[in-house]
């Protein structure tokens, strides 16, 4: 792939400009800027459900030389948006056979401490781009993403600091046209604390995370409520 | 017993029909109750990510449309079909759209299950799940398709369950006995 010139971040986040996914495409689409592309960002939820909003979404993949699909998982793979803009993108390329050179790169993160849980989002993106006709330029696995509370990444911070790292080392290759390092790819999708030690601070400190929200929303006493629940 | 399919198929999806009205038939023929569910045709807005099913209203979707009542059906059956077109290996954003918002029959808890994090049990029973997905020509995702539907698992924590690839170009006369192969499997027919 020749020299980029510009770079489309695809936002699949329902939560939009306040999402990690937008903070972390945002870092590494930012350090490309700074090697002299050109940025937009597009968010999937706001352009699937009207034809307006869909040939807008197909003009912005079809202008742009590299694509970053951030977007977190739902379920063990995409939110359903993510999944409907992937497949309108794939009929209008089945339909029109671009013959630009274009990229794809993944970004998915999750609550998961485990970044194995995101393997199956990222090979359904990675098939997506395969059938669509993208190069693959690397796929991100973010795990444990409420530590990073959707705020902008900080490179000086602990806690971002391998994340930022390894979205920087990205944007070196990819401003080049090429996909990303393994290197970068496993920087970027590493914790930035042991993998049990996430573990058990999910279990210990997390839950009662969820509890506060819960007070703050005078709902907890209602937690384990069970609405639909039969007497068999 | 109840079943209930979510048929996340695009208009006009013979195949998908077919299999959906085979194991419609078959379970009826074995005196279940079924209700098929063309999600094309369901008013479900996308889940807003917000928690509120969590946090604000436990147990309930915060988005007052047809996503609450697919999910108190499938929460009330004793056995869950998910029907697909296989989708870059996934499902289709149609069926994807009601599993989406069905995290409410989940505790928003994290506890170590099989060796990884994963949310509690919000219910004592869940439904037997069977997933099944239609194929194009020319392309080979069974095994991400299985591999996701068996992590589907370790979340809503189905008695039984089984997924299966059926390839679109096969003989629709075969359906009868693929379908009731996959029955087997989840142990609702003998």
């Amino acid at each position: 792939m020749s020299q980029p010139r510009n770079v489309l971040l695809l936002i699949g986040s329902p939560r939009g400009e306040g999402s990690n996914s937008h903070a972390i495409g945002k870092f590494l689409v930012d350090k490309m800027e700074e090697k002299g592309l050109v940025s937009e960002e597009a968010f999937v939820t706001r352009l699937v459900n009207t034809r307006e909003g869909t040939e807008r979404l197909l003009k912005s993949v079809d202008n742009a030389d590299i694509i970053v699909l951030a977007t977190p998982m739902y379920v063990d793979s995409l939110p359903m948006q993510t999944i409907k803009a992937m497949e309108l993108i794939h009929e209008h390329r089945k339909a029109v056979f671009p013959t630009k050179p274009q990229m794809l790169v993944a970004i998915i993160n999750s609550g998961f401490p485990e970044k194995e849980q995101m393997n199956i989002a990222i090979k359904i993106i990675q098939n997506f781009a395969q059938e669509s006709n993208f190069k693959w330029g690397g796929g991100i696995r973010v795990g444990w993403g409420m530590a990073l509370n959707s705020e902008p990444l900080n490179e000086k911070k602990g806690m971002t600091r391998k994340l930022t790292k390894g979205l920087s080392l990205a944007s070196l290759d990819l401003s080049m046209g090429h996909p990303m390092s393994k290197e970068a790819e496993d920087l970027a999708s590493s914790l930035f604390v042991p993998l049990f030690l996430a573990k058990t601070m999910t279990r210990l400190f997390l839950n009662r995370g969820w509890n506060k929200l819960a007070k703050d929303n005078n709902a907890q006493t209602k937690m384990y409520d069970r609405p639909y629940e039969l007497s068999r | 017993m109840k079943a209930v399919i979510f048929d996340g198929a695009k208009e006009g999806d013979l195949t998908i029909k077919a299999i959906e009205k085979s194991i419609a038939d078959q379970l009826t023929e074995n005196g279940w109750e079924v209700e098929p569910i063309e999600l094309r045709n369901t008013q479900i807005a996308a889940c807003l990510g917000c928690f509120g099913c969590w946090v604000k209203t436990p147990g309930t979707c915060v988005i007052n449309d047809d996503g609450r009542e697919t999910t108190r059906k499938a929460i009330q059956s004793d056995l869950m079909v998910w029907l697909t077109p296989v989708t870059f290996g996934g499902y289709s954003s149609e069926l994807k759209k009601a599993l989406d918002r069905i995290i409410p029959i989940l505790l928003p808890y994290f506890q170590s299950y099989r060796g990884q994090i994963h949310h509690k049990m919000r219910y004592k029973k869940y439904p037997k799940l069977l997933v099944i997905g239609v194929q194009e020509p020319g392309v080979d995702y069974e095994e991400t398709f299985i591999a996701l539907a068996e992590r589907n698992t370790l979340n809503f924590h189905p008695p039984a369950y089984a997924a299966s690839v059926f390839q679109r170009d096969k003989d629709p006369k075969t359906i009868p006995v693929f379908v009731e192969e996959q029955l087997k499997k989840v142990e609702v027919i003998s």
